[in-house]
């Protein structure tokens, strides 16, 4: 699965006449400068000598050369990024989960009026641009109430802090995991205040989803036997609802996270450029406004492989938690 | 057999018209959400179409009011930084984010659905190998890919299309394929095929009704988020050209000027984008509804 995509991608970076260099430079450019290029990237080799090439680069970490500049390789500038996007879809998806969860199970529980406004937020919000509802939040929060900070993952003369171990230092790079290893509570307190605003709006727009399967599958699970003998015991609905239905609800919802993560990098890639959190997503769009092309299909690739391993995560964790998966 | 045939055909030739119409009619949630979606979709075509008439002054003439003017009886919704009038963007806007999105979808129409179909009815290992390339494709987010793509190719109305469509095309195949593998087991299309039926006539007569519905639900889901992707094109900067109307870039640009409060160029064209992707989301989720009882 990893290689075909890998595949793919190579196809339409390589393979498909469409020249990233050619895209940087004015049409009128010297021919010389242009072939020099396309020399210095290896784009003039053979196609399936490229692709061996790109594969063992892949292995190495470096995901192709940059055009901008000294043509360094890309993967390590990726990683300096990975933190903040990481910190940021773990928030997003906290929200998303809890929203998503609270939302479905009571549309499920309660049919009429409060269902159908559960249902219209659900395909309210996935409808909403994340940018434009995260612009929202800034306006409100930031600039009219002066609540929030409007951007970047730190205030200025904040500085991330190291956390030692015996003689080691250590820095994730996650600044709220960060600061408080290493006791540090204002840097705790910024890093979380310049969260708050594009987590929520990042989760609530992936929310959408985890509302409708959530409720989709509350329902399912309340008319099934189980839930019926439950009743037949004269159980409280309200440990039916959540401890019986709600475990068995929640299942499948751990393989739509693992679809959904897709969108939530897409998602993480506007949010990141909104709020000028530096991760790899507001790389991808430094390197577009920089003409690199070849950066941003390094960073494509960086993302492909990320969300193939998620995938493989969450099938692994699918059959830990469901037996009848491993049968 | 002639009047047999006869018969035969005339209710079904309803039967998929009546898919397409009868969930307007009844009572419901799902027709209420329908109507709602329909007359948005409806309202910001219409004012797209009109746009050269109805727009009250030129969109892209820099100069017209103040620049960051609050909305006033002059310029109902404002002016941007540049002192264009906020109204007639807003009015012209909707032009290539929508045209750009009819694009995708008559692409991802004409060629993810033959495929599917095919590739379903036939199965073996061709169907084995595209059902793999198109799921590792479904499962890559849209937006990268489509970057991707026009990081290749560059920036066009027709590459912006193509490269949504290539994002949506394993949906309609997946989806397509999944109805066709379950109905071409069904005893009925045994039954046609014994009665003398060809491959093209199964296909068209006894399996195409059958998918038609979820083609709709897609399709219109495909709307809304090519619209999506398309304003998210221009927020990153792979967005046609700047002096565009167009309520993504009018978003995108917009966004300069809010820490002086000015909220009315976002407010307004995000509302827009918001507007056409939901009155989208609005048609597929009641189609859904009413033409799959499960979903109550």
């Amino acid at each position: 699965m990893v290689m075909i995509l890998l595949s793919i991608v190579f196809v339409v970076m390589r393979v498909l006449p469409g020249n990233p260099v050619l895209l940087r430079f004015e049409k009128t450019a010297d021919p010389a400068l242009v072939a020099s290029f396309t020399h210095q990237l290896g784009l003039d080799k053979p196609v399936y000598v490229q692709y061996f090439e790109y594969l063992w680069q892949l292995l190495h970490g470096s995901f192709g050369l940059s055009m901008a500049g000294s043509f360094e390789p890309v993967g390590p500038q990726i990683l300096s990024r990975f933190p903040a996007t990481l910190e940021l879809t773990i928030y997003a998806f906290i929200v998303a989960a809890i929203v998503g969860v609270l939302l479905g199970t009571f549309g499920a529980q309660r049919p009429g009026v409060a269902d159908n406004s559960v249902k219209i937020f659900g395909v309210l919000i996935f409808a909403f641009p994340v940018f434009f509802l995260g612009m929202i939040f800034q306006l409100v929060f930031g600039i009219w109430l002066h609540l929030l900070p409007v951007s970047g993952r730190l205030s200025p003369g904040v500085t991330p802090t190291s956390f030692s171990l015996g003689t080691f230092h250590f820095e994730t790079g996650i600044l709220t995991l960060d600061s408080i290893l290493s006791g540090n509570l204002t840097e705790f307190i910024d890093a979380v205040r310049h969260l708050v605003m594009p987590a929520t709006a990042l989760g609530l727009v992936i929310s959408g989803f985890f509302v409708r399967m959530t409720r989709a599958n509350m329902l399912e699970t309340i008319r099934s036997d189980f839930v019926t003998a439950a009743r037949a015991r004269g159980l409280k609905e309200r440990t039916i609802v959540y401890s019986y239905a709600l475990r068995n609800a929640l299942l499948p919802i751990i393989t739509i996270m693992g679809l959904q993560f897709a969108r939530l990098l897409a998602g993480a890639i506007l949010t990141e450029t909104e709020f000028n959190l530096l991760g790899v997503g507001s790389y991808l769009v430094d390197r577009i406004t920089f003409l690199d092309y070849t950066a941003v299909q390094g960073t494509v690739v960086f993302l492909a492989l990320l969300i193939s391993s998620v995938g493989l995560i969450v099938d692994i964790l699918y059959a830990y938690l469901d037996p009848r998966v491993r049968l | 057999m002639k009047t047999l045939q006869k018969t035969r055909e005339k209710p079904q030739t309803v039967s998929v018209m009546a898919k397409l119409v009868s969930p307007l009619f009844g009572k419901g949630y799902g027709r209420a959400l329908m109507l709602v979606g329909l007359g948005m979709t409806l309202f910001i075509t219409v004012m797209s179409v009109l746009a050269p008439v109805i727009s009250p002054y030129d969109p892209t003439q820099i100069g017209l009011g103040p620049p960051n003017d609050p909305p006033s009886a002059q310029f109902p919704m404002g002016t941007d930084q540049y002192g264009r009038d906020m109204l007639s963007r807003i009015i012209w806007g909707g032009r290539f984010i929508l045209l750009v999105a009819v694009t995708a979808v008559v692409i991802c129409l004409t060629i993810g659905l033959p495929i599917g179909l095919a590739s379903a009815y036939a199965g073996g290992n061709v169907d084995r190998a595209l059902a793999l390339v198109m799921d590792s494709m479904y499962a890559f987010p849209g937006l990268v890919l489509a970057i991707m793509l026009i990081s290749v190719f560059g920036v066009s109305i027709i590459n912006d299309a193509l490269a949504i469509a290539v994002v949506f095309i394993p949906s309609y195949f997946r989806v397509v394929r999944s109805q066709v593998l379950s109905i071409k087991e069904m005893p009925y299309v045994d039954a046609g095929k014994s009665a003398g039926a060809g491959t093209p006539a199964v296909l068209l007569r006894y399996i195409w009704p059958n998918v038609i519905s979820s083609v709709i639900v897609i399709a219109t889901v495909n709307f809304a988020d090519s619209i999506l992707t398309t304003a998210g094109l221009d927020f990153i900067g792979l967005g046609l050209q700047v002096n565009l109307p167009d309520w993504g870039i009018d978003l995108t640009y917009g966004r300069q000027a809010l820490p002086l409060g000015v909220w009315w160029t976002i407010v307004f064209s995000g509302s827009m984008i918001l507007m056409a992707a939901l009155g989208f989301s609005l048609i597929s989720e009641g189609y859904a509804e009413r033409t799959n009882p499960k979903l109550r």
